[in-house]
């Protein structure tokens, strides 16, 4: 039997600070940098027009800017999408946008109008999107009440079926990995899409599913009442489903990469994103989880848990070493 | 449950999975040369999002601009019935219109190849009214006083700073884009220093008009209709215009010698009657005017017409559609009964089509404007499709590879219960006639990745008690057994997340929830009972017990 990482005994935590330190560096450059520059939105959520077109020979791309200038559409960016001879055409500026009050549509057919003068046959438009700013706004609220009461459900789903403090920890994991996917994305110049936006809940579903499996296992191995330290336990929980963490995430991976490589252009921001979250999603249950139940443990430690260990360790003595263990 | 029920469950569901998308003939509605035919076609019964089949996305809401709306989910409601009827007769397989939230009406066409001509049907109003030219030359008399307003007019403008200036500017641009798409652009850029150079003069606007053929008509060059557009918007000069006339542009031109017209008329304020009374509209062509659209009236309808017609004999009748006078007025002979035509000068006849269409279904109680629209080329979204597939089948390779590779015998078992969960999972989405779209089909492609980690929890326990010394059976069974809170708590809390999904989400997105959710059932169904299945079946397979597990 072909057996990959059986047996191990890492002792995983003990990174902990230097992890803390490398993800809060990348978090920290993430927001820095949207500091600086917005973060790159989709029409979707600010209003604007998309149009994808297909043209029959490579067009100059200067001048498919200059007519569209000419014609008043103002602030148009225009991106290579696939091939050479596919692009895109954005409008998402302010008084683009305002202008789309009366009617959404009206810079789509502007633009088709002029392109259909100028370049007759020769493009296609595949693909327009017209949004409203009204619709825009309330696309935003969508996806933030998504994400909000997603982390709310999932905590009280927990709660049922651990205890808060397992929770607790699950769900600041999963935050961690909502701002390590913005980091990415801001960091990436990906766009924030509806699609996009799904596949940062994805992240969070599967970053959650990983800290489950591992949350589940020390709770079956604190039944057990071994002679144990939380922190011990958890590390040897970390080590006995890493095989399963390794397969898993090989499988998820292979699919997230035929994703990224064959399932065209607009997948793959959602592709990228799928894919970082395997990354992010795993680091967070070992090194965000993981400590921050400790944490929580010795903040408000647990009775039963002392009723458990109680012919083992005292309480003073549990509380005081899972913490200074871990930082040793 | 024995071994013998297992089979026939899991038999049954395959039967039932088959049978859900085995494909069927349905009958279709297709629109062959301007005919709406029904046809029958036989497909597979997974119905595709507008993305994936093409088509074309409409978020429709009441246009606020020309006044409120006191009752918007009121006038929406009614809204809906017209573009209901409307849609109905437009010839479309399967569209979707609908309510959603308080104010908006969604419209989904799938498979349209025209969205302009598509958007029109839905928005036009449809507002149709017969009004009398006028006869008094009301225009005439006023033109002292319209010079007069339009001398005031110059006045604010020359006051104004220039940046105020630059907004009038490209508001008339604006104006321009949104109100006709006939009109050039290059012409508003005339008009605006028209405005400055000429307003105000004695007959700056009577310069403008030439009179026409008949009472209360007058042309204006194609060049000047920007202006003279201009010149009406104002509210000095709409208040110098004679009372109880309105005043409207005709819906086409008119060329005399090798210039172009646009006519323009001056009507009686006060409509002889309106379409609310027509029962029928049909297009038609007549050999002298071209194609036209043939209207019936009901009885109350046709009593008042004629009453109203038979006053005004030798009066000429305009008939004006969303405030555009369609054709030239005709001369009124004698009394005009039921039945009346519209001529369509000079536009062709599915011009003529669309407008008996949206006639018949009845004018738009208040006017709509379009809050999103989304339109894809049916090429897109069979690349779309292509390129989803070539990516499902390479994610199922790899994923086999891994399993097999891995798991030998026991990751041959896991790859059977992954083609069930693929067949079980489009079963689901044709049963419940959910959507598939493009993120819900790659959603689709991770979820076969994520599929086998039920699997791999089950199997990395068997392996855990065989190495504790149990025997194949004990091992497999505690295996399943220690498995099950893992796979339950992680399964349900992404069925959680993708119920919020689905809740919050809207088209596509909807779509993704809707895949995850049918993926995520199916995959417990066969992680947890048909794979158990498969062990029990080899374990049963042979009198003496098994003593080795590939796994």
């Amino acid at each position: 039997m072909l057996r990959i990482l059986h047996d191990t005994n890492y002792d995983f935590i003990r990174w902990w600070k230097v992890m803390a330190a490398i993800t809060i560096a990348f978090i920290l450059l993430g927001l820095g940098s949207l500091a600086i520059k917005p973060p790159n939105y989709s029409i979707e959520f600010t209003g604007g027009t998309l149009m994808q077109l297909e043209f029959t020979q490579p067009p100059d791309v200067g001048d498919l800017r200059s007519t569209l200038d000419k014609a008043g559409i103002n602030g148009a960016e225009i991106q290579q999408f696939g091939t050479n001879k596919e692009f895109t055409v954005r409008v998402q500026n302010a008084a683009a946008v305002a202008s789309q009050s009366k009617g959404a549509e009206n810079i789509s057919v502007t633009i088709e109008n002029v392109l259909k003068k100028k370049y007759g046959d020769a493009v296609t438009v595949k693909r327009t999107e017209a949004v409203s700013a009204r619709v825009g706004d309330e696309f935003k609220r969508g996806a933030i009440i998504a994400i909000a009461l997603s982390f709310l459900i999932t905590l009280v789903y927990l709660s049922i079926r651990f205890e808060w403090r397992f929770a607790a920890a699950a769900v600041f994991a999963t935050s961690h990995d909502v701002f390590t996917t913005i980091a990415f994305l801001k960091l990436m110049h990906l766009e924030i899409s509806l699609t996009v936006v799904a596949g940062l809940l994805t992240v969070l579903g599967y970053s959650l599913n990983d800290t489950i499996i591992i949350f589940d296992r020390v709770r079956e191995n604190l039944r057990k009442g071994r002679k144990e330290t939380l922190y011990e336990t958890l590390n040897r929980s970390i080590n006995e489903t890493l095989p399963r963490s390794v397969l898993t995430h090989a499988t998820t991976f292979a699919a997230t990469l035929a994703l990224l490589l064959f399932a065209g252009e607009v997948i793959r921001p959602f592709a990228w994103v799928m894919a970082f979250g395997i990354v992010t999603g795993t680091f967070s249950s070992i090194y965000v989880a993981a400590p921050v139940l400790l944490w929580i443990e010795r903040k408000w430690p647990r009775k039963t848990s002392v009723r458990q260990s109680s012919s083992t360790a005292t309480p003073t003595s549990r509380t005081t070493r899972s913490p200074a263990t871990a930082t040793r | 449950m024995s071994l013998k029920w297992r089979i026939a469950i899991i038999l049954g569901l395959i039967v039932g999975s088959v049978w859900a998308l085995f494909p069927r003939t349905v009958v279709e509605r297709v629109t062959r040369n301007g005919q709406v035919l029904y046809d029958t076609v036989s497909r597979v019964p997974l119905k595709l999002g507008l993305d994936l089949q093409g088509g074309m996305y409409l978020a429709l809401e009441v246009d606020e601009s020309k006044g409120a709306v006191a009752d918007k989910s009121k006038a929406i409601d009614n809204a809906l019935k017209v573009v209901r009827n409307r849609i109905d007769e437009f010839g479309v397989s399967e569209p979707v219109v609908q309510k959603t939230g308080n104010d908006r009406i969604i419209v989904e066409l799938p498979g349209i190849d025209d969205p302009r001509r598509a958007e029109d049907v839905v928005q036009k109003s449809a507002f149709l009214e017969f009004q009398i030219t006028d006869k008094t030359q009301a225009l005439e008399k006023a033109f002292p006083r319209i010079d007069a307003a339009l001398k005031d007019a110059k006045v604010n403008v020359a006051a104004a700073t220039p940046s105020a200036a630059k907004d009038t500017t490209s508001a008339g641009l604006q104006s321009l884009f949104t109100a006709d798409t006939s009109k050039k652009a290059d012409s508003t850029k005339k008009d605006t220093t028209a405005v400055a150079a000429t307003a105000g003069g004695p007959g700056a606007f009577e310069k403008l008009l030439q009179q026409g053929q008949m009472p209360g008509e007058y042309y204006v060059a194609q060049s000047d209709v920007g202006t003279v557009t201009q010149y009406l918007a104002l509210p000095q000069v709409a208040a110098a215009l004679p009372p109880g006339k309105v005043i409207r542009w005709s819906s086409d031109t008119t060329s005399l010698g090798n210039r172009i017209y646009r006519r323009l008329y001056v009507l009686d304020a006060k409509p002889i009657i309106t379409g609310e009374y027509l029962t029928d509209a049909r297009p038609n062509t007549s050999p002298t005017e071209g194609n036209i659209v043939e209207f019936t009236m009901n009885n109350e309808g046709a009593r008042r017409f004629r009453s109203e017609t038979g006053r005004h004999v030798k009066d000429f009748m305009a008939i004006v559609l969303d405030q555009r006078v369609m054709g030239q007025p005709p001369v009124i002979q004698s009394a005009i009964g039921a039945r009346g035509q519209i001529t369509m000068g000079g536009k062709d006849l599915q011009a003529a089509q669309d407008l008996a269409l949206v006639l018949r279904a009845g004018s738009l109680p208040v006017p709509l404007k379009v809050a999103d629209v989304r339109q894809i080329g049916a090429s897109l979204g069979r690349d779309s499709i292509h390129a989803g597939i070539t990516a499902g089948v390479i994610a199922v390779a790899l994923v086999v590879i891994i399993m097999l590779g891995y798991y030998r015998f026991s990751g041959a078992l896991a790859v059977a219960g992954l083609a069930l969960y693929i067949l079980y999972t489009l079963a689901v989405l044709a049963g419940f006639s959910a959507v598939l779209t493009l993120p819900g089909l790659a959603g689709f492609v991770l979820s076969i990745g994520i599929a086998v980690d039920a699997n791999v929890l089950i199997f990395e326990r068997i392996r855990e008690e065989l190495a504790h010394g149990k025997t194949v059976r004990t091992a497999i069974d505690e295996g399943f057994r220690h498995a099950m809170s893992a796979i339950v708590d992680s399964n349900v809390s992404t069925a959680l997340t993708a119920a919020v999904l689905y809740q919050y989400g809207t088209g596509p997105v909807r779509g993704f929830a809707v895949t995850l959710l049918a993926g995520i059932a199916a995959s417990m169904v066969t992680a947890i009972f048909v794979v158990r299945t498969f062990y029990m079946i080899w374990l049963n397979r042979s009198r003496e017990a098994q003593t080795t597990l590939s796994i």
